[in-house]
Parts: structure tokens; sequence; C-alpha cells
């Protein structure tokens, strides 16, 4: 032992080589250290959830920065980090991710584009609801500009999953949830899509409520052209239900007597109360003008055209306020059409016997009252009567051959007068008609069949001039 | 410890071997040895190091050479003790010569 203490003095001249190896070693290992180092410490926070992780080594010591999303997030990354053979110190400078209060989420949409703002509770939800953005919004942009934080309401991710299947119900607008209150305003893309975002919102997660709901719908448009030189009805726009479609178009099929109905409706949600009692008495009021067109946007009745005489624009507007529901509005621009040339009682009559030819004046069944279905072709007759001002006009009523003689007799003669009461209203002198009742007396077909006697009953105009 | 020396095991090899040498020699040579004094200051200086590394106050890369020196220095003299003691073991004449 003690020649190894006399030995040790002679060791000295090893120390420089020594030196000399050390600063190699150190040369050629500090970077192939630290990136062992960092690969390893990367590695070991793999199963950990962190945001913004950022990982520096520098020697054998270790500097993680990061968001945690819990104390114990923060605790076990550094924990991990320790583990790691080789790592000497860890630089903890991990912070708590900070919690949003109110937790505010938003989802805006422009019609082309899909903004997330405000925060998102977890990567792998932030992920799942820009993922779930695209697959709603096939082919709108979506931009993601979400920070994590903490803080989120329980069930967070469905109530924003079942939001973003709103938005791509929305033409513009946003959907905000605050903590567990959701708002959303904006306008619907399609007609009902306000009440499917309504029907949608009942299935929000426990505990969400909705504290305003501001979305609108767009305007349920209904329209009808009347066109005099292809002599076609077109309807177009919206109803609300098939069986509203079909009474609709059965009501302009009976009202328009020579008009050929094209009909490019749609059923649709949203339509606004009272639509059909408001849309029926509109196109009578339409059946009426020699051209016109008729628009019901929401609950406004917009009808413009030309009246076939003076008189016809005042009842329109009268009849129309007087039939339309509680809250619909209307806005008649209505000028009354030019009067066409006088004719002699020959043309006057074929004309008569033409327009008669191509419609029924209809009554009420039994009764002498006029049906509002017949409106149009009697202000079309009126038309007619008041281009032969120098002629007088027997207007003659016909029964079937039902029911007792005495009875037709009277029910033709009121029939009559109810059509020659038309024409005094539509400011015709009442000296120029006269009502005749025939009964049954002078039939064009035989009493057989339903649709021979549908063409008995009937009223004839017989056009004599004036002695 | 054991990950430094598993990462560096080529250089503390050529370490150990080096004192491995130099304590082989050391037993023949005749040249001045370290003084009392001096050798007292030098332990010193090395113990005053490995509290320094024990207590991981040197920071960041300086640090992890301080821990490579002192390790590969304590290799090499663990490396001439061994080359002293075999030389001196295995040629006894030669020791007692010097």
């Amino acid at each position: 032992m003690r020649g190894l203490v006399r030995w040790s003095s002679k060791w000295w001249p090893g120390t420089i080589p020594l030196a000399v190896l050390w600063a190699f070693a150190v040369w050629s290992n500090t970077g192939r250290l630290e990136t062992e180092l960092t690969g390893r410490s990367t590695a070991a926070l793999n199963d950990i959830l962190l945001d913004k992780r950022r990982v520096a080594v520098s020697g054998r010591d270790v500097t993680l920065a990061a968001d945690a999303f819990s104390e114990e997030g923060r605790r076990s990354a550094v924990a991990a980090i320790e583990a790691v053979p080789g790592v000497r110190l860890v630089n903890n400078e991990t912070r708590l991710l900070p919690e949003a209060k109110p937790f505010v989420w938003s989802a805006e949409r422009d019609v082309v584009r899909v903004t997330l703002t405000g925060s998102s509770p977890m990567p792998a939800s932030k992920g799942k609801l820009l993922e779930a953005a695209r697959s709603d919004l096939g082919g709108v942009e979506v931009v993601d500009q979400t920070n994590l934080a903490r803080g989120a309401p329980p069930r967070f991710d469905d109530a924003a999953l079942l939001l973003l299947n709103q938005v791509a119900k929305l033409k513009d607008g946003k959907i905000t949830i605050s903590d567990n209150k959701v708002s959303l305003s904006g306008m619907a893309r399609d007609l009902g899509g306000r009440e499917a975002i309504a029907a949608a919102l009942k299935n929000l997660p426990e505990g969400f409520s909705v504290a305003a709901n501001e979305i609108t719908a767009p305007p349920y448009v209904f329209q009808a052209y009347k066109d005099p030189v292809a002599l076609t009805l077109t309807l177009t726009g919206y109803v609300p239900d098939n069986n509203v479609h079909a009474a609709i178009v059965a009501a302009a099929t009976r009202k328009f007597f020579s008009e050929k109905v094209v009909d490019n409706l749609k059923a649709s949600l949203g339509a606004p109360a009272g639509f059909a009692n408001a849309a029926v008495p509109a196109l009578g009021a339409l059946s009426r003008l020699s051209t016109g067109t008729l628009v019901i946007s929401d609950r406004e009745v917009k009808l413009s055209g030309d009246a076939l005489y003076d008189a016809a624009p005042g009842q329109l507007r009268g009849n129309l306020v007087k039939d339309f529901p509680q809250g619909w509005q209307l806005k008649a621009d209505i000028s009354v059409k030019p009067a066409a040339a006088p004719v002699d009682a020959s043309v006057c009559q074929q004309l008569f016997s033409e327009l008669l030819a191509k419609g029924t004046i209809r009554f009420e069944s039994g009764r002498s009252s006029l049906d509002l279905d017949s409106a149009g072709l009697l202000d079309h007759l009126a038309e007619i009567a008041l281009r032969c001002p120098t002629t007088n006009i027997e207007v003659a009523g016909h029964t079937d051959g039902d029911g007792d003689n005495a009875a037709n007799l009277a029910l033709s003669e009121k029939r009559a007068q109810a059509v020659v009461d038309y024409l005094v209203k539509a400011g015709l002198p009442a000296g120029r008609f006269t009502a005749t009742g025939y009964g049954s007396g002078q039939p064009v077909a035989a009493n057989d069949t339903d649709e021979a006697k549908a063409r008995n009953r009937r009223i004839e105009f017989i056009v004599k001039e004036q002695p | 410890m054991i990950f430094l020396a598993a990462f560096h095991w080529g250089w503390l090899l050529a370490t150990l071997l080096l004192g491995f040498a130099i304590g082989w020699i050391a037993v023949v040579h005749r040249g001045h040895g370290v003084s009392r004094s001096l050798a007292r200051w030098l332990a010193l200086l090395v113990a005053a190091l490995l509290a320094a590394a024990l207590a991981r106050i040197v920071p960041g890369e300086p640090g992890y050479w301080l821990d490579l020196g002192l390790l590969m220095l304590g290799l090499y003299l663990i490396g001439c003790a061994i080359g002293s003691w075999l030389r001196a073991w295995v040629l006894p004449g030669s020791a007692s010569a010097s």
C-alpha cells in the first residue's frame, strides 16, 4: 500500500493525454447525448396529455414547457422525464392550462366559411369538433381558431356536435355556447330550417339550455302569374303540405276557367298561419284580372295587374281585406285595362257564347247564390257587356230535369237575377238586362247522365239590339 | 451513471487503458513525483469538483462535462492503480530496483 502511494505521485504525466481525451469526448458526445435525451424525453411524454409542449435539453438537463390540463398531469409529466435514464435535472416550466370563465365556444357561418372560435376543452375534442364540422358542412371551408382551456361544462362535446349539425342548416349566423347556455342567431338556409333547428335543440344534452334562439326563416314565398297570351296560370313557390297543395290547385282550376294551370309548387314547412285561407281568396282576386301577378311573401300579399272594369279594383280590395286571416296585409296595385273597341250586337252575342262555352257560371248547390269561383268568368262577361252599350241582354236561367217544375222555374229565374245583380254592381245599367227563368223546359242534352244534367244547368246571354 | 457508462463506454475504456499504461510505467519512472503538499491541494480540488457534481450545482452542458470529466478521472486513477499494482506483483524485481 505504501508503494501505491509512492507510485501515485508519478501518475501525473497521464493527466495531460487524459485532458485531451476528455476534450475530445466532450466535443464529440455533447450533441449526440442531447439528441438522444430529447428523443427519450419526448417519447416518455407521449401518453401524457399536454398542450404547447416544448422539450429543450442542455447537457443532461431537460427543460419542459407545456400547458397541462390538471395538476396531476403536470406532476406526471415531470416524473416521466425524471425517470428517463441519463437525465440529471428537470427544469419544470409547465403551467396549468388557463381556465375559461365563462367557457365560450362559438361557430359562425357566413355563406362560404365556418369559423370556430373561443375555447375547446381537450385536443381530442377540438379535433373531433373540427372533423365533425368538415363532414357536416360538406364543401364549406372550416377554420378552427379555438384555444384550449379548462372549465368546459359536462357533456360539452355532445352539445357542440349537435350544434355544429345545426350550423349546416344556416345560411349565415352564429351559434354560441357560454357555459351551459346556448344562443343562436342568423337565417336558416331553407324554409323549414328554423323549425328543424328548434326541434333539434330539444335534444341538447342534460344541463344545457337555450338562452336565445333568434334564427329567422327565409321569406315564405308563393307566386301566381296569369299570362293572358299563353293562357296559363303559373304557380310557383311553397305550400305547407300536400293537402293544401291539392286544394290550391283545385281552387285555381275552378277559378281560372280558360287558363291552363302550370303547377310548380313545392311543399315546405314554415308557412305563416292561415296560408291557405289567404292564398285561395287572393287567387280568386287574380282570376278577376285580365293579366296580373300575385306574390305572397310571408304574410304580405301583393297583387298587381289590370282589372276589367272601373268598379273592379275597389271590389277586389274590399273583398280581400274582408277575407284575409288576422295579421295578413294586402298591397294591391291594380289598374284598369283600357276599354276595348265597341262591337255590335251579333259580335257581342258571339263573344258571350264563346266565353260561356269555356266556362260555366256556378251557383251554390240548390240555391241561387253565385259561387265565388265564378267571379272571374262573370267579370269577363261584364267586360263584354260594356263593349256593346247599345244592346239589351236577356239573361236566361236553365235547370236540369231533376225536381219539380215550379221549383226549377223559380230557381232558374232567381239564378238569372243573381247574374244580373252582379253585372249591375259592375257598373252596367240595370235597364239593359232582363232575367228570365226557363226551368228545365229547354234542355241542351237528355237528362240521363250527371254530365248531361250539368250541361243543362246553365245561364245563357241573349243579345238584342235596343229598339 | 449506468447510462453515462453505457453511452461513453469507448472513451471510458480508453481512459482505463491510459491509466493502466501510466500506472505500469509509474513503477519504474525516475522523474519527479508530485509533492505531498501539491497532492493535497489537488485532492482538495477534486473533492470540491466532486461535491459540485453531486450537488448538481453546475447547470446544463458544463454540468455534463464535469460529470464526464470526473468519471474519466476516476477510471484513470483506477487504471493507474491496477497498472502499478500489477507491475509490482508480476515483476517484483523491477519495482524494488527503482
